[in-house]
């Protein structure tokens, strides 16, 4: 005998997996730590890249201009500029992948929570 | 009006069912029109500006996700920038790889925003995006349509830069890239844009989601003002130049726009809002219900065909189902007789087709439904 209840969660419970639920889960694997830790090193590994992409753009902007006081400037300032700079973008960058992380982190799991109750009620009925 | 949803439900309806060969359709028109405007405005690689070159690539989209859209623009924009010169293509790849790693690793659904936002503006009608996004999205959207801001900008400096680049020779290197990035960060009137844009993305999502009545419609109509307002305070400030009138058309347009898309995203009826209190043991609520406007589409329904042995023949049943609207065009069976598996389904059409017998025997055998 078809149980309609059933067969409408077990729907639900379907296309949650099939949708929201697929990245839901691969946060969920992980411990909260962890989770926000990877995804502050992908982070801080982006904007490092970006950040050498923003300089190499600022060297060639005027290259000849830079080449041609490279001798004359205090190379030991303008690395302590550079790093500076870099320090604060990876900084801001990786605080706001850290927020950004926080918040969908927290929100999966308000998700997964309410996913497994589901579950648990699917398991009632059958068990009924 | 009723007339309006029962059309809503019908291309539902149609969407619905045909969603497998709508949506690689949509992609392929899109990554067509996309990838076409691109060489429209660039065009500087022979190969690449040929239909039947753009014809495979927007077939290959349209079984790839929307970012694969994305994908090939870039590489099409890339190729282009190539074309004219080494430098532009360095820059190019620049810009586009500083977007990838610091927003669209984040958000990657936001990809058809950055692709849609160049197009609009070719189209003359890029007020829409700001206000569409607005109501669509969060207001994180605001960086993917400030994105797709500067990667019309950048396609444009491009294109208007192009014969300058071209009579500078190979040793001109730094000349080319300052050029660019000079084509690109000194022009006031995309710092306005992202400016204005932004804030019109915020200023709508934040009115939509307030609990008063006809929010979205205020939205739309506050975030064309507020874009209206930045756009000619920036022009009178930096001298950008905008076209006042093409300004107003834009947010006229943009409305327009956007009660479209309320109407198939958000339509509600205000007059039937309810408003209830009730509490627990931890909260009061006030909840504010507003019920939603739907009619159901009309189907056409065949109903039965009764096919009889012994006497008359055949009789059919039509009929409209979901609205007032019911038409029988030919009377029904007179047997009572319905068959084992035959019930009405709303929403489809059906055909039942029963054998009935009006000696003292029945073969039931003969009872089947056929399911369109």
């Amino acid at each position: 005998m078809l149980n309609e209840e059933r067969i409408i969660l077990m729907t639900k419970m379907a296309s949650y997996e099939e949708n929201e639920g697929k990245k839901n889960m691969s946060i969920g694997k992980y411990f909260r730590s962890d989770y926000l830790s990877i995804q502050v090193l992908k982070a801080v590994i982006s904007a490092t890249v970006a950040f050498a992409i923003m300089l190499a753009l600022f060297v060639f902007y005027d290259f000849e201009v830079f080449m041609q006081d490279i001798y004359k400037m205090d190379l030991i300032t303008f690395a302590k500029n550079v790093l500076f700079c870099y320090v604060a973008t990876v900084a801001v960058y990786g605080g706001i992948a850290y927020g950004v992380c926080s918040y969908r982190y927290s929100k999966a799991k308000k998700s997964l929570k309410c996913y497994y109750h589901n579950l648990k009620k699917l398991n009632s009925l059958y068990n009924e | 009006m009723t007339t309006l949803l029962e059309f809503r439900e019908k291309v539902k309806l149609i969407y619905s069912r045909n969603e497998a060969y709508i949506q690689p359709v949509l992609k392929f028109l899109l990554a067509f029109i996309i990838l076409n405007a691109i060489n429209g405005q660039m065009g500087y690689m022979t190969v690449l500006d040929n239909l039947a070159v753009v014809l495979v690539a927007a077939l290959t989209c349209s079984f790839l996700p929307v970012g694969g859209i994305l994908f090939f623009a870039t590489v099409f924009s890339v190729l282009h920038m190539y074309a004219l010169s080494l430098e532009v293509a360095l820059v190019g790849i620049c810009i586009f790889l500083l977007m990838y790693l610091l927003y669209f690793r984040f958000s990657p659904k936001d990809s058809l925003v950055v692709v849609l936002t160049p197009l609009l503006f070719v189209f003359k009608i890029p007020y829409v995006m700001p206000v569409a996004m607005g109501l669509l999205g969060s207001p994180a959207s605001a960086v993917s349509v400030s994105c797709g801001v500067v990667i019309y900008f950048l396609i444009a400096a491009v294109a208007g830069n192009a014969t300058t680049i071209s009579t500078l020779g190979s040793e001109e290197a730094a000349g080319k890239i300052r050029l660019l990035i000079d084509g690109i960060l000194g022009n006031k009137q995309m710092v306005v844009m992202v400016a204005a844009f932004a804030i019109t993305v915020v200023v709508v999502y934040l009115i939509r989601r307030m609990s008063v009545d006809h929010s979205w419609t205020i939205a739309m109509m506050a975030g064309a003002m507020a874009d209206l307002v930045i756009l000619l305070l920036g022009d009178l400030l930096y001298d950008t130049n905008i076209s006042v009138a093409g300004a107003i058309l834009g947010a006229v347009i943009a409305v327009a726009a956007g009660k479209i898309i309320e109407f198939f995203r958000f339509c509600v009826d205000y007059t039937r809002t309810e408003k209830v209190q009730f509490e627990d043991d931890e909260y009061y609520y006030y909840v504010k219900a507003v019920p939603k406007m739907t009619v159901t589409a009309q189907t056409k329904t065949v109903k039965k065909i009764n096919t009889q042995r012994q006497g008359s023949g055949r009789s059919v049943t039509t009929e409209w189902t979901g609205s007032s609207r019911n038409t029988t065009s030919a009377p029904r069976s007179r047997s009572g007789y319905n068959g084992p598996y035959s019930e009405r389904r709303s929403g489809g059409r059906s055909v039942t087709i029963n054998s009935n017998m009006t000696g003292d025997t029945q073969d039931a055998g003969d009872d089947y439904e056929e399911l369109f």
